[in-house]
């Protein structure tokens, strides 16, 4: 009987191919976000409302990650952005090669922002990343307010954390200020963003987040 | 589902290490797997021996390590969390949780940069093969 040490980290692999992609879109000056949430937090509506504010000044580009089909995607093209749709079957993360995969299709010299949405799932895209500048989690207060708690990695990873349809937290019986406390007690001092749809403020500040990456990668 | 392509990964991984050094049979894959990765044990032997069924490592038993969390402050600390203090948060029902909430500075007390207890690592393989020494 022979042992042979491997020392192979099946994480790192991925890593090395996410500093890679992060490599290449710092070349091009790109600030590239990855929208991480569950199934109805919002992801698509948050990124369609950046969309809409944001692509007369910048040029955008976005990822789309679903399990099957191309709703999302199709939803993005309607506005008039290049999408690029990854459907990864029966995995529930995007991974740093699918996401490598992508880059090769996207004009990089011709994009300012590039916004990629993960697959709805609070777990696993905790353990990959992507090649991302920005890491978001988006929650909603329809997923009940101990959702923070039950899943508090992607809290502790994430850059920004976003709450989102507080207009309706009174008709789901939940409080955004608990679940705005539990974030911070995770993860003090990172960004917590408030918004709804209907309130275009609340936007207004979750769009200006986005802006300020895209200004700084292009003063790089 | 999350297990199946790490699993596919480290069959992967297996193979071509046994195949390089002539295995007849791999008897023993050991994992190392951080505490906050979000992987299950029990799941990715599964699949792993599904995925191993017709091959050389279809009897091998998957071996997996489980490593703490550790941390690193601004002060200059460097080592594991405090799990003495993880035992005192009792309010908090799972480990994962304890461990993500006590991730502060066991000297200090501020907030520490997370280094390690998220990895998977494929650490060694046991093998046979046709000419032993």
């Amino acid at each position: 009987m022979h042992v042979i040490d491997m020392g192979h980290d099946v994480y790192k692999a991925n890593d090395k191919v996410a500093e890679k992609n992060k490599k290449k879109l710092d070349k091009y000056q790109v600030f590239s976000v990855n929208v991480m949430g569950a199934i109805g937090s919002g992801k698509t509506t948050l990124i369609e409302e950046a969309i809409r504010q944001l692509k007369d000044k910048y040029k955008i580009a976005v990822i789309a990650g679903d399990v099957v089909a191309e709703m999302d995607s199709s939803r993005f093209r309607k506005l008039d952005v290049p999408t690029i749709p990854i459907n990864t079957g029966k995995e529930c993360h995007l991974d740093a090669k699918l996401v490598e995969k992508a880059l090769d299709e996207i004009d990089l010299s011709n994009t300012d922002l590039l916004i990629i949405e993960n697959v709805g799932n609070l777990i696993c895209p905790v353990d990959f990343k992507l090649g991302e500048h920005l890491r978001v989690v988006i929650v909603s207060v329809t997923e009940g307010d101990d959702i923070i708690l039950k899943h508090p990695m992607i809290f502790k990873t994430s850059d920004l954390a976003v709450i989102n349809k507080v207009d309706i937290a009174h008709a789901v019986d939940v409080d955004a200020e608990k679940m705005r406390d539990d974030i911070l007690s995770l993860k003090p001092n990172v960004p917590v963003i408030l918004t709804s749809k209907h309130d275009w403020e609340s936007l207004e500040t979750w769009i200006s987040f986005i802006e300020l990456g895209v200004k700084e990668a292009q003063n790089r | 589902m999350h297990e199946l392509s790490i699993a596919c990964e480290i069959f992967e991984q297996v193979m071509s290490t046994a195949k390089e050094h002539g295995a007849t049979e791999v008897k023993h894959v050991t994992l190392q797997m951080g505490r906050l990765s979000h992987t299950n044990p029990e799941q990715l032997s599964f699949c792993f021996n599904v995925l191993a069924d017709e091959s050389i490592a279809k009897d091998a038993d998957l071996i997996v390590e489980m490593i703490p969390p550790s941390l690193e402050c601004e002060c200059g600390y460097k080592g594991a969390v405090d799990e003495k203090k993880i035992r005192e948060n009792c309010e908090f029902e799972s480990e994962l949780l304890a461990y993500a909430a006590v991730m502060e500075c066991p000297v200090c007390g501020k907030p520490a940069q997370l280094t390690g207890g998220r990895e998977l690592i494929i650490k060694s393989i046991e093998i046979e093969t046709e000419n032993q020494d």
